[in-house]
């Protein structure tokens, strides 16, 4: 037991401090960077899902929400959701908006929208606010519109626009819609009318693609979840959405979510590969007190004494870099939130949020006390002679209790990834993957220390000397592959996801897809739909198919209200409603895997043809049966067949297939492909909206150009994490050199005198980092593949095509970007005079 | 009386060299207005007490260091106008350093170490006349031992080695047995003279050591910065 008190082991510890900081540097600085992260993007995350909670009220535009599709309540729903408080009714669909006047090539005739019918009492919460004036009830003649949609048609306040068979005057630009958020993904920019203004545009047809929303406003003090309980219940068969003001926006708080938990994922798996950088700043940082501290033991401190004198000092700077990391990651958010944009759904203000600020210091302590503990104990257990000869002869073997204790902290370190998380073996995967990248790169470094030893050694002495770096006594090369593996595994990485992602925008779907989506067609102009396409463009390739939208509320005798949410895995077509079809033939673009299609005539129990991904991800096949709720009737239906659907073609892909003899007799529209000459698009849809006002045309490159942003948006949130990572490696790889110097910088003054050059030094370290490039190219190449495939083919299921071109031109670039920062490191050791030097050797 | 600058007859030439090293408050002047001109082929000691700034003036002579003032020439060349790598290049092929500390590379065998002035100098045969000159210094049976495997006189050889191998015109000693026990100090320094002799080199002793000092032909003592005396034996 030590004889010093704490008070005396502080004012030692404390005395060399200030000097000691700077050895300390290192692990500050990487323990800095891995909190900030998790702190910035824990606190984000938190902050917009609080948003969406507490605003829920203002977001939804209601205590509780009723959607239903295809059609308007009843007069005695309506009377039943009266009953509970004050009800405002709305319309949305989407809908083509006409220019009117004199054309202008260099201004659309036309664009798709989202139109809105509100009644008087919208918005029950919040205000509808406009550029200019006040928001009123609108006359039935009176539209206000989008800042985007002015924009597109050069449409100003008093200007007249058409939808339908209806013209407007526009009456306003709006500035803020105050249910946006709630509204969830809208396709255009939006338009909003009056009720009696929407049905002037005679687009609410029977049959019409179009959602009806029921906002209540509960009086004060009624439970709002309970209500919507209640109406569930009363109108389960009814196939209507429901939503709370607990939870407005449940599709973009699980994004939220989701997102938050998989971003500081890749926070954690960087703060642990900063732990690489802790290990290594507080090795180093020990070797320079290694004099101290025998001399510390040979005046008779115990290696109790020398564990508590270090352990203050290097605890000291980890709780500043904790502290100043929490500090930072609080800060950021509003200014990420600021420097996004429009990217983000809300703007939350600033606010503290102790749960991830405490999980990100709680990260931040385990990861400094697993890597700094292995040092401290070499230092406090071996005697003080053997510390005198640790230059020459290190010894890595560690004590018991200390290596028992490093395995605690781990466990710790997952068990709070792990309960923190929302999918906890996603998160185990991530980690454990993570974890296994580590384990084959240090592995790496060891093969390379020892093969280096082996081959037979270079005549030119600098080569030499290059390897005899790698595997030297102190030789940092675990740290150096592992910083310059990481690195280079994300570039590789990167590439390859970027690469892949533009193939997917740029080459595929071009080439399959066709030009325009026509929806809301009426069910009775089949013909003169084809006619109509023929005449404007000869040749043209028309696909119709019948168009209806559904939920599917039971499979195999399962309710789905009855999972509350916990649906299986994969199962995204459960959630809400999804398009429906009917066909007397197998689908273009299909192939039947199971089951037999039904004859063109088949009349009798309504049959069904399924995808085979979602049947097995159901566990259902070919005989079980599936109810779906459209327009509000529940149709059950015997699973006839499985089909394969190839979802590339972008044309028209169906879940679900009925037989026709299910939902013809349901009021439905058509919707159709136009596959043609791009040269022809303008006119076919001038043509199409003449003669069939109601309908919308939607612009393949439309959909193509919102895709691409979300693409874009997803990998710059990619390249962003992957940032953090390629800087905690960058940072390791500085600490490697760092940690290195004194044998380098001998190394440098003994050649100088010899009559190296600096560049003849400088020449040895890039020989060194290049060696270790070359041989992890092609390591990182693999890994990186593997990373890329895994995340294009996994999780965005797209195709895979990189292109290895800029692949390995990225790899040949980050190699020469890591190789320069490490190289710029040593920079500094070329102005080294070598009588200066040697003074102090 | 100083002979003309770039006398064949001299090999080293130093005139009213100052050494200042640190700034500001913490600026120390190490040597102040040195004058020293040492002939071709001849042995010279300098020696003096700690700090009285003899190994300063082997770093300015040999080049490892840059004058605050004054000029120096060596073999004809101007130290002051040459820069860091300037002056790394002047010392190949003509200038051999043994320091106090060997200061051999620890990952290099001691056939390679000796090998590395010949190699940067860009010689076919280095590895050859390495060995020859380690066997010259009684290790050709050590070749391809560590420094770390070898005790500090044998070090110290190959630090001898090393600094004759490139047939240097001038040989710098710092201290060469300060690290040995007095027996192998005798043999370093009588192996020293012979390798000297050898190659008609211009040898410069740096030793606090009157019995060391007192082999060589002439003897500058200094103190302070400054030379004292200069005396020929």
């Amino acid at each position: 037991m030590s004889g010093l008190g704490w008070a005396a082991l502080w004012r030692i510890a404390r005395r060399d401090l200030h000097v000691g900081f700077r050895g300390l540097r290192l692990l500050f600085i990487c323990l800095f960077l891995g909190v900030a992260t998790l702190a910035a993007i824990g606190s984000l995350a938190a902050a917009i899902t609080g948003e969406l909670s507490t605003r829920g009220q203002h977001l939804l535009g209601a205590d509780v929400e009723i959607a239903i599709s295809h059609r308007e309540a009843s007069e005695p729903e309506k009377q039943a959701l009266r009953a509970t408080g004050t009800v405002s009714e709305t319309i949305r669909m989407r809908a083509m908006a006409q220019r009117v006047g004199v054309p202008d090539p260099d201004v659309p005739a036309s664009v798709l929208t989202e139109l809105k019918g509100v009644d008087s009492a919208y918005p029950l919460y919040g205000t509808l606010t406009l550029d200019k004036g006040a928001y009123a009830p609108l006359a039935p003649d009176r539209i206000v519109i989008g800042a985007a949609l002015a924009e597109r048609l050069r449409l100003r306040t008093g200007d007249p626009l058409r939808y339908g068979t209806a013209t407007f005057t526009v009456a306003g630009l709006i500035a803020d819609e105050p249910d946006r958020i709630g509204e969830g993904f809208t396709l255009g920019p939006v338009a909003i009318v009056s009720m009696e203004g929407l049905r002037r545009t005679g687009l609410v047809q029977p049959g019409s693609l179009f959602e009806s929303k029921y906002r209540i406003r509960l009086p004060a003090g009624v439970d709002a979840h309970a209500t919507r309980e209640t109406l569930e219940q009363r109108f389960a068969a009814a196939g209507w959405k429901f939503k709370d003001r607990d939870n407005a926006a449940p599709s973009l708080g699980r994004f939220i979510e989701r997102m938050g938990q998989f971003l500081s994922l890749i926070g954690l798996s960087a703060l642990v590969i900063a732990g690489i950088g802790v290990s290594n700043g507080v090795a180093s940082y020990l070797a320079q007190k290694r004099g101290s501290i025998a001399t510390l033991k040979v005046l008779g401190a115990t290696s109790g004494d020398i564990t508590r004198i270090y352990l203050l000092q290097i605890g000291c700077v980890a709780a500043l870099a904790v502290l100043c990391g929490l500090a930072v990651g609080a800060l950021l958010p509003p200014g990420i939130v600021g420097l996004a944009g429009d990217v983000l759904p809300i703007r939350p203000g600033f606010a503290v949020h102790p749960l991830p600020l405490a999980t990100s210091a709680a990260y931040g302590l385990l990861i400094a006390f697993m890597f700094t503990l292995p040092a401290l104990a070499r230092a406090r257990t071996q005697p003080a002679a053997a510390i005198f000869r640790a230059l020459v002869d290190p010894d890595h073997r560690i004590d018991r209790r200390s290596a028992l204790l490093v395995a605690a902290a781990a466990m710790l370190l997952i068990g709070l990834a792990l309960a923190t998380a929302g999918k906890p073996l996603f998160s185990a995967a991530v980690l454990g993957t993570t974890g296994l990248v580590l384990a084959l790169l240090l592995g790496l470094g060891l093969a390379v220390r020892w093969l280096a030893k082996r081959v037979p050694r270079p005549r030119h002495p600098l080569l030499r000397l290059a390897i005899a770096n790698l595997y030297r006594p102190g030789a940092q090369t675990s740290a150096l592959v592992v910083a310059l593996g990481l690195a280079l595994t994300l570039f590789v990485t990167l590439a390859g996801i970027q690469t892949s992602l533009d193939a997917e925008i740029e080459r595929t779907v071009p080439r399959r897809a066709p030009n325009q989506f026509v929806l809301d067609i009426p069910s009775t102009s089949e013909n003169q739909f084809r006619a109509t396409v023929a005449a404007e463009a000869p040749g043209a390739m028309v696909n119709i198919v019948p168009a209806l939208r559904g939920t599917i509320t039971a499979y195999a005798g399962q309710r789905v209200a009855d999972l509350k949410g916990r649906l299986p895995e994969g199962a995204w077509f459960l959630r809400g409603e999804r398009g429906v079809t009917y066909s007397a033939t197998l689908p273009e673009g299909s192939e039947l895997v199971a089951g037999a299609w039904w004859p063109r005539d088949h009349a009798g129990q309504s049959l069904v043809s399924l995808d085979e991904a979602a049947a097995r991800t159901l566990g259902i096949s070919v005989g079980d049966t599936l109810t779906v709720n459209v327009l509000g009737r529940e149709i059950e239906a015997r699973i006839a067949s499985l089909r394969k659907v190839n979802w590339d073609t972008m044309g028209f892909n169906y879940v679900l297939v009925f037989s026709p003899n299910a939902l013809a007799g349901a009021p439905h529209s058509l919707a159709a492909t136009i596959t043609m000459d791009k040269n022809h698009d303008a006119a076919v849809s001038r043509a199409l909206l003449k003669a069939f006002p109601g309908v919308s045309v939607i612009a393949i490159e439309e959909i193509i150009s919102q895709v691409s942003q979300i693409l874009l948006q997803m990998s710059r949130a990619i390249v962003a994490a992957a940032s953090v990572a390629i800087l905690a490696g960058i940072a390791v790889l500085i600490g490697a050199i760092a940690a290195s110097r004194q044998a380098r910088s001998y190394d440098s003054v003994i050649l100088k005198t010899l009559g190296a050059t600096r560049w003849q030094v400088l020449g040895t370290q890039a020989l060194e980092y290049g060696l270790l490039a070359a041989m992890l190219a092609a390591v990182s190449l693999a890994l990186g593949t593997a990373a890329a495939w895994f995340v294009v083919v996994q999780v965005f299921e797209f195709g895979w095509a990189p292109d290895w071109g800029v692949v390995l031109i990225t790899l040949g670039g980050g190699a020469i970007l890591t190789l320069g920062i490490g190289l710029a490191g040593s920079i500094p050791l070329m102005s080294v005079r070598p009588s200066a030097a040697l003074r102090q050797l | 009386m100083h002979a003309p600058i770039n006398a064949p007859s001299i090999a080293i030439q130093a005139r009213n060299v100052t050494l200042s090293l640190g700034t500001g408050a913490t600026k120390v002047g190490i040597l102040h207005g040195v004058d020293i001109e040492i002939a071709r082929g001849e042995s010279l000691a300098i020696l003096g007490p700690s700090g009285s700034g003899k190994s300063s003036l082997m770093a300015l002579l040999s080049g490892l260091e840059r004058a605050s003032g004054g000029d120096i020439l060596v073999d004809g060349v101007d130290y002051g106008a040459l820069d860091e790598d300037a002056l790394a290049r002047a010392r190949r092929g003509r200038i051999g350093i043994v320091l106090q500390s060997f200061h051999l590379l620890p990952t290099m065998t001691a056939i390679e170490n000796v090998a590395v002035p010949l190699e940067l100098a860009g010689g076919k045969d280095a590895f050859a006349r390495a060995r020859d000159e380690l066997a010259a210094v009684g290790l050709g049976h050590r070749l391809d031992h560590y420094p770390a495997q070898l005790s500090g006189g044998e070090q110290q050889r190959v630090a001898i080695a090393r600094a004759v191998v490139s047939r240097p015109s001038i040989i710098f000693a710092d201290e060469p047995t300060g690290n040995l026990d007095a027996a192998t100090g005798a043999t370093i320094v009588d192996l020293l003279f012979a390798r000297q002799l050898a190659a008609s080199a211009t040898l410069v002793i740096i030793t606090h050591d009157p019995a060391l000092a007192g082999r060589c032909r002439r003897i500058v003592e200094m103190r302070d910065g400054r030379i004292v005396t200069d005396r020929t034996a």
